[in-house]
């Protein structure tokens, strides 16, 4: 028996990825020369390409403070995930009485919109004292429902044996999950990561509502500020635009095997 | 090196019942093995040993101190698991140091103690590998090394060997055996292969639906079970059970036989309306005339094993197996004749299952 020759299937599925790429590349093309993106007909190579966009964004705005802000936050709520979702995964893997009503509670939790929380998490924060700071900008990302159960997941997945054996062996129990589980949870890890900096990274509504002074604000809201003041300058936002997105995508690049196998990891482990 | 006390030790799911009252002494330096069934609660037992599940009731003692209330990392305890339990992201030395870690042990005397565990199973070379480098037979070696290292009060094996293929299981047996001549620690080593058991115990405690049948060595539980369940589970192949009617001076009633028995052997059921008797395989003899036969039948199937062969018969609706010399019968169809020394009959309550 024949097989169907594969290269047509190859052959529309680059098509379609160079479709999905056609955007970016007029993003970056953009930013490299400063044309006008209504001319006609429009160039696809770039024409006299130059780096002055870039070195407008970083001098013309606060460019840095926007950056370091956003790093900061996103930090925060990466390291709040991955301390409060391994603790809260590690719990649900064990039975305790009301064990079903709290997981209840999380997954039904999960479907209320953050918009409808709003109100209240400000309150909170303001209750707090840290509105307009960065643990307040971070504090609603401190911990994710559906990243809780991804933890629950890849721990449920390590065998009884060898929690046993670690116990035998002599660890305590937060010893059992920094030593034994997190290691075997890389995928996990990697998904908790990507995710949470997408969201934080990419953050637009909360921190609006919690920033308060100029100095504070995160790259999203700087590159709303930059549209409002700044007029004819496609080049610059578009390499504004770039240079919020590429910390992002190294990130993905780098950790993309890992993430896949978390996302699909309790599909197939059971 | 320590002996261990169970008394009255219980256990319960929810509401379900597993073990029910195990009383049990272990002196230091023996070797006990628990066998049974699967699901008779072997494995229930010696978690609680360890420590890995609570017990429901009753108390367990490790050296005369009583452990109920303490963490197994208190017990003093090392275990070899079923599936090994290796940790998957160290390296086989990594496994071995691993708990030695935790309990304070110099860096340097760590290496010294990993090294001697390594030459003793001889799996030195291997200390670098991964756990999935390794094959079925070495990550059995490397769950024992990482159990001796600790030179523990206690070891406990939970069905070490079931994991392995035939061969390799003998093999490691007799590995075990030998181990055991050079570690003399306390062992409790859980089973479900009366072979293995036989084998290697000292003392076999012979468990049944979460209670203890019979405890003995070897041995005994192979020439006097204390219970029709025993009877059944050592020996391969198991002890043939017959129901019995009893006559008058000594004669017992088989299907539609009847046998005279010496007195001494019978006076044991005198009266008893329901009797079994007992007898092993290869305890019945070719009948060679004088006294009237045990038993006659035709064989069933016949099953050559080269230094004797199985022959099944059917007495009366019971199917009887003797393990006879090579030759004597060749097909099924064959008339079979067989007797037995009357000192080689088991009898049992068939109520109760009590041995007589
Ligand atoms: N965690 C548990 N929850 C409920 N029942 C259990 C649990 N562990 C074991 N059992 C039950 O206890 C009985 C004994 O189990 P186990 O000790 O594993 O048997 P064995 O090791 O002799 O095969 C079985 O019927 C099993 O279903
Ligand atoms: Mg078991």
């Amino acid at each position: 028996m024949r097989r169907a020759p594969t290269w047509p299937r190859h052959a529309i599925m680059l098509a379609v990825c160079l479709l999905m790429l056609v955007p970016f590349y007029w993003v970056i093309k953009t930013s490299l020369t400063g044309e006008n993106i209504y001319a006609w007909p429009p160039s696809i190579i770039p024409v006299n390409p130059h780096l002055f966009n870039y070195v407008d964004v970083w001098y013309l705005i606060p460019f840095p403070r926007y950056l370091l802000n956003s790093v900061i936050v996103t930090i925060m709520a990466i390291s709040g995930n991955l301390l409060f979702n391994t603790a809260a995964g590690y719990a649900l893997t064990k039975q305790f009485p009301g064990k079903r009503w709290i997981v209840l509670l999380l997954l039904s939790c999960m479907l209320i919109p953050f918009q409808a929380t709003i109100i209240p998490a400000y309150l909170i924060t303001s209750w707090l004292g840290v509105l307009n700071s960065w643990l307040g900008i971070a504090l609603p990302m401190l911990s994710t429902i559906i990243c809780i159960f991804i933890f629950k997941a890849s721990f449920e997945a390590v065998p009884r044996s060898l929690i046993d054996a670690a116990r035998v062996d002599g660890l305590s129990e937060w010893r059992i999950v920094v030593r034994i589980l997190l290691p075997l949870s890389k995928p996990a890890i990697a998904t908790n990561v990507i995710l949470n900096f997408i969201w934080s990274w990419n953050a637009f509504l909360w921190p609006l509502i919690v920033v308060r002074s100029p100095d504070m604000q995160t790259l999203p809201l700087g590159l709303a500020r930059f549209l409002s003041v700044m007029e004819d300058t496609t080049g610059a936002l578009f390499a504004f635009v770039v240079m919020v997105l590429v910390p992002g995508l190294t990130i993905f690049l780098m950790a993309q095997k890992e993430f896949i196998r978390g996302l699909t990891s309790g599909a197939t482990k059971g | 090196m320590a002996g261990i006390r169970l008394s009255g030790v219980r256990k319960s799911f929810g509401d379900v019942a597993v073990v029910h009252g195990v009383d049990l002494d272990i002196t230091d330096r023996e070797f006990v093995v628990f066998v049974g069934p699967s699901g008779c609660g072997k494995s229930t037992l010696l978690r609680m040993i360890a420590g890995l599940e609570d017990i429901t009731g009753g108390e367990i003692a490790i050296d005369g101190r009583v452990v109920n209330e303490l963490d197994p990392k208190d017990r003093d305890v090392a275990m070899v698991f079923q599936d090994y339990a290796l940790y998957p992201h160290m390296t086989v030395f990594e496994n071995m140091a691993f708990s030695l870690r935790y309990r304070g042990v110099a860096r340097a005397e760590i290496r010294q103690r990993v090294e001697q565990a390594a030459r003793v199973l001889d799996i030195g070379h291997l200390s670098q590998r991964m756990p999935r480098q390794l094959s079925g037979g070495q990550r059995q070696r490397v769950a024992m090394g990482r159990a001796i290292v600790r030179d523990p009060k206690v070891f406990l094996f939970d069905e070490p060997l079931s994991n392995l293929d035939a061969k390799l299981r003998v093999q490691m047996r007799t590995e075990i055996k030998l181990l055991r001549e050079r570690v003399a620690t306390t062992t409790i080593y859980v089973t479900h292969d009366q072979t293995e058991a036989m084998t290697l115990a000292d003392r076999i405690v012979i468990l049944n639906h979460g209670r203890i049948e019979q405890i003995g060595t070897p041995e005994e539980v192979y020439e006097t079970p204390a219970t029709v369940f025993v009877a059944g589970f050592i020996g391969t192949p198991p002890m043939n059970l017959l129901p019995v009617k009893l006559g008058g001076s000594g004669q017992i009633t088989l299907g539609d036989r009847t046998i005279t028995l010496p007195e001494s052997r019978t006076r044991v059921i005198a009266g008893m309306p329901d009797v079994l008797l007992g007898i092993r395989p290869e305890h019945l003899i070719w009948h060679t005339g004088g006294e009237p036969p045990l038993l006659s039948g035709h064989a069933v199937v016949v099953e050559p094993l080269g230094s004797d062969t199985l022959v099944s018969l059917d007495i009366a609706g019971t199917p009887v197996i003797a393990r006879l010399p090579p030759r004597l019968v060749r097909k099924a169809g064959e008339a079979v004749l067989l007797a037995a020394d009357p000192e080689n009959l088991h009898f049992f309550d068939r109520t109760t299952g009590r041995r007589l």
